[in-house]
């Protein structure tokens, strides 16, 4: 690429390469990867709602962030669509509970960014910021299933990584749109 | 490898195609490698590149898969 990345004017991810896999490692199988990610896109509901409260006088705005907790509920019904589709079973949500009780309570958002502090840190801060950082969160949660995707050895697995990164992209191309209306 | 391949051009892209390729693919049909330091790939990369630096390059030749374009930078 020409230039190289001082010429790149796109979003990027940041971290090393093993960065949010660890997140992942304890989930060997498909079940336990559609759960933890279904966790994460749980979080990050969490907080786009938070967001969206906060600007509940902006109506562009708040309608901005409705619009992404309706479209993390999308992205949870597709994760567990394609579960289904791939091992005819919905995920036994209670048995993940019951090992993976910290990360599957909703509080740690795409990214492995807490939603408490996320929510803290937007408190005092304007639209665009907020979306800057929800586009952070999202593209390294692309980046991460990119990468889980090729790595993962479970073959379903690596399904719903794919899955997962093509809804993210998605998703990144509707919130740069929308961060490109109020900049 | 013959020797008439190191005069063969490569052709390059400017950061627009390339963002524009990107958005056209999946990330499952193209190779995008970062071939800079650890250090740099950690501040910030395209999202989806594979960090290969330019020292490793030789020894992780097989990552690459050569039935793909591949985008390095």
């Amino acid at each position: 690429m020409e230039g190289g990345i001082r010429a790149w004017k796109g979003m990027v991810a940041q971290g090393l390469p093993e960065a949010g896999i660890a997140f992942f490692s304890p989930a060997a199988d498909a079940e336990e990867i559609v759960g933890l990610a279904w966790a994460l896109e749980e979080g990050s509901k969490f907080f786009y709602q938070g967001v969206s409260e906060q600007f509940s006088s902006d109506k562009e705005a708040q309608e901005m962030f409705s619009w992404l907790v309706s479209a993390e509920k999308s992205h949870e019904r597709n994760l567990l669509e394609t579960y289904e589709a791939l091992t005819g079973a919905r995920p036994d949500f209670e048995k993940l509970r019951g090992k993976f009780s910290d990360s599957l309570s909703g509080k740690v958002m795409e990214g492995g960014i807490p939603v408490k502090e996320a929510l803290a840190w937007a408190k005092d801060k304007g639209v665009s910021e907020s979306l800057e950082l929800a586009i952070a969160m999202e593209v390294n949660a692309y980046d991460l299933y990119i990468k889980m995707s090729r790595t993962i050895e479970d073959k379903q697995a690596q399904q719903i990584f794919k899955r997962l990164s093509i809804e993210e992209q998605v998703h990144l191309k509707k919130l740069a749109g929308l961060l490109d209306k109020r900049v | 490898m013959g020797v008439l391949d190191y005069f063969k051009s490569v052709p390059s892209m400017t950061a627009e195609e390339v963002r524009q390729f990107l958005a056209e693919k999946h990330p499952d049909e193209y190779n995008l490698v970062d071939v800079r330091q650890p250090k740099e790939y950690e501040r910030d990369h395209i999202p989806g590149a594979n960090l290969i630096p330019m020292a490793d390059l030789k020894d992780r030749l097989d990552e690459i898969d050569p039935e793909k374009p591949t985008i390095a930078y």
